[in-house]
């Protein structure tokens, strides 16, 4: 489990930051047009994004498993 | 333990005390534990003191408690961590594991109170004394060295189970002590004068009611951890 | 499917969120007013820009007023609407202020039959020479403002820096409330397990804590996304934020100590005591220093809470689902990594 979490702990923040950090450096009249729309658009981009590295985290957790039942067999 | 030790008795506040004072008395024979800790606090003072110099107010409150929080971890972790094996069998047929935890959790406090007022006179050696109100600071000093002693005794339980403990210790203890060393930052300063406000009382009554849960909770826990 | 029932339901929850809280459209507001300082004994000219206005249609009934307090109120003497987003109103100013001040600031409303009332809060600021209370207490009138309108249509409500971004409030929000949920879940699950010595029970705890710290780093990079562009920075150094933090440290220790063992039943054990011992220590405070100490959440340090103004009637509407959708997606989420530590679980013992 160790392992396991620890690549949680690295991949999550290290995958999802460079998202905010690229919004940052983007011109700021294009996040503060349309009434700030798009700092919605960001924050649910930012979710949907963290939600599929935590399903490829799970993913290849999963793999591993089946590998070793297969080792096993 | 070499000394032939009479048998403890089975009420659980004789049993406290019972083991307060062979905690004490084992202390005094091994001063060099407790000088340890107190040239912990005092060389950390001075290195602080050698690197800032000129201490503010603000700087002193942060300084002093954090000077607090590190000296009480390395105080602490002793307190399971370095219980032999034999030792615990023999604890584990004879007394009851509240008492075991109470009676570690008493003496951590009062070594902390000691630890405190060593620091505070450390620091206001060297970089004077900003407390105004020093009944509102030694109580926050009082509720502070409880606070303490509470969650890294029982953390130190905790991590005496797993086998890297002394470093678990410091991962384990200090995001659990981060809301009650906020607390005591916010509240010493309104002893130093950094903040005003009418709110003291209720700061001081939030904190014992932690310090009451924490117990609680330890005391709910323990039987689990020790049990084994 | 009927063991799949919540699972959709989650999804079509999630989806109506998305959906109702993209779409609705926002109330009208005022964004901008030129010049924002005026002057007393003067006829002065305002320039407004409206958002999700339509000032041309109906413009003769358009109404504006400069308030102070409850009770004084000036009418615009005159109101020129240049296009649907532009208005130019007129305000004949009297020659002192009702106030022993040399500067007070005034609350733009605009009344329309098809926008409703919209409000520029303190947003104008009038300056005086001289302080004369008396004569300014009987110069201002108090024109009534009476038979406002409301907009008809299902909108959001409009707040000033915050514009469209209250929408997030479905986005940020309840993952936070589901992660406190989730967390809650595990809680239990670790109280369950020291009750009942069920591994599988310790295995639900894993996993729902697992969720609930992806909730939580979620939450916390919305939030930051959501602050800099409403707050000025990604970490403002705010109570609910650092809190957050903290609590992500702590379930970080948790996963840190269940590495730290070999014994599957120890690991169980002991990371079921401290699993509870660090949530008893941490939640009660999430809830309560934020209200000790200022905080630029709504709810503390004198700001608005949640449920008075902030949250309208319409907002709960998709509000409300959103917690309860977030929480079932976690709990789906949970079910695949407690499935998972199962599958893994057996092989080990095999």
């Amino acid at each position: 489990m160790l392992i396991a979490s620890k690549k949680a702990f690295a991949t999550l923040p290290l995958l999802v930051l460079p998202l905010t950090f690229l919004l940052a450096q983007e011109d700021t009249d294009f996040m503060r047009s349309m009434g700030k729309m798009y700092v919605v658009v960001a924050v649910i981009a930012a979710i949907f994004l963290g939600i599929v590295v935590y399903l490829i985290y799970l993913d290849r957790k999963l793999t591993k498993l089946e590998d070793q039942i297969k080792n096993h067999e | 333990m070499n000394r032939r030790v009479s048998l403890p008795p089975m009420n659980i506040f004789a049993q406290i005390f019972y083991l307060l004072r062979k905690e004490i008395t084992l202390e005094w024979r091994q001063k060099f534990a407790i000088s340890g800790i107190l040239l912990y606090v005092l060389s950390t003072v001075f290195i602080v003191y050698i690197s800032f110099q000129n201490i503010g107010p603000q700087v002193w409150n942060v300084l002093f408690w954090v000077i607090m929080l590190f000296a009480s971890v390395n105080a602490v972790m002793k307190s399971f961590v370095q219980e032999s094996g034999y030792r615990q069998l023999y604890y584990f047929q004879l007394l009851h594991p509240i008492a075991i935890l109470l009676s570690k959790m008493i003496y951590n406090s009062l070594l902390l109170l000691l630890l405190g007022g060593l620091t505070f006179v450390a620091l206001s050696f060297v970089a004077g004394n900003p407390v105004q109100e020093a009944g509102n600071f030694a109580l926050a000093l009082f509720l502070g060295s409880t606070g303490f002693s509470i969650t890294f005794t029982f953390v130190s339980a905790i991590a005496a189970k797993a086998d890297n403990s002394s470093t678990l210790m410091a991962i384990l203890s200090f995001p659990v002590v981060i809301p009650i060393l906020l607390l005591l930052v916010n509240l010493s300063a309104h002893s130093i004068g950094l903040l005003s406000g009418s709110d003291v009382g209720d700061k001081i009554s939030l904190l014992a009611a932690v310090d009451l849960m924490l117990v609680a909770m330890g005391l709910v826990l323990f039987p689990f951890l020790w049990r084994d | 499917m009927k063991k799949y029932w919540w699972k959709v339901l989650g999804v079509v929850i999630l989806f109506y969120t998305i959906f109702v809280g993209m779409l609705t459209p926002l109330k009208t507001g005022i964004t901008d007013a030129s010049p924002v300082s005026l002057r007393t004994g003067r006829s002065e000219v305002l320039t407004v820009q409206g958002y999700n206005s339509f000032f041309t249609k109906e413009k003769e009934k358009l109404r504006a007023w400069l308030k102070m307090g409850s009770d004084k109120a000036l009418a615009a003497s005159r109101i020129e609407v240049v296009d649907d987003r532009v208005v130019r109103l007129t305000f004949d100013i009297p020659a002192y202020l009702p106030v022993e001040q040399k500067v007070k600031d005034f609350t733009l409303l605009i009344d329309s039959p098809v926008d409703g009332a919209s409000v520029l809060p303190g947003g104008i600021v009038v300056t005086q020479d001289s302080i004369n209370t008396a004569l300014g207490e009987a110069l201002w009138p108090n024109a009534e403002i009476a038979k406002l309108h409301e907009k008809a249509a299902f909108t959001f409500p409009f707040r000033n820096i915050l514009s469209e971004t209250i929408r997030n409030t479905y986005y940020h929000v309840p993952l936070w409330m589901a992660m406190f949920i989730i967390l809650t879940a595990g809680m239990v699950m670790s109280v369950r397990y020291l009750w009942k010595s069920n591994p599988d029970d310790d295995r639900k705890a894993m996993a729902l804590t697992n969720v609930g710290l992806l909730l939580g780093i979620l939450g916390l990079i919305t939030g930051a996304i959501w602050a800099k562009y409403t707050w000025g920075k990604f970490w403002s150094w705010d109570v609910k934020q650092n809190m957050t933090a903290i609590a992500l440290l702590i379930y970080g220790a948790y996963f840190v100590l269940r590495g730290s063992f070999e014994d599957p039943e120890k690991k169980s054990k002991v990371s079921a005591v401290y699993n509870i011992f660090a949530f008893a220590s941490l939640v009660p405070l999430l809830y309560i220093i934020p209200k000790l100490t200022d905080s630029l959440h709504p709810g503390a340090g004198g700001n608005i809470a949640f449920g008075s103004q902030d949250l309208d009637n319409t907002m709960k509407l998709v509000f409300r689902p959103a917690i309860i959708g977030w929480t079932l997606l976690g709990v789906w989420i949970a079910e695949i990594v407690l499935r998972s530590a199962r599958l893994r679980d057996r092989l080990m013992e095999v």
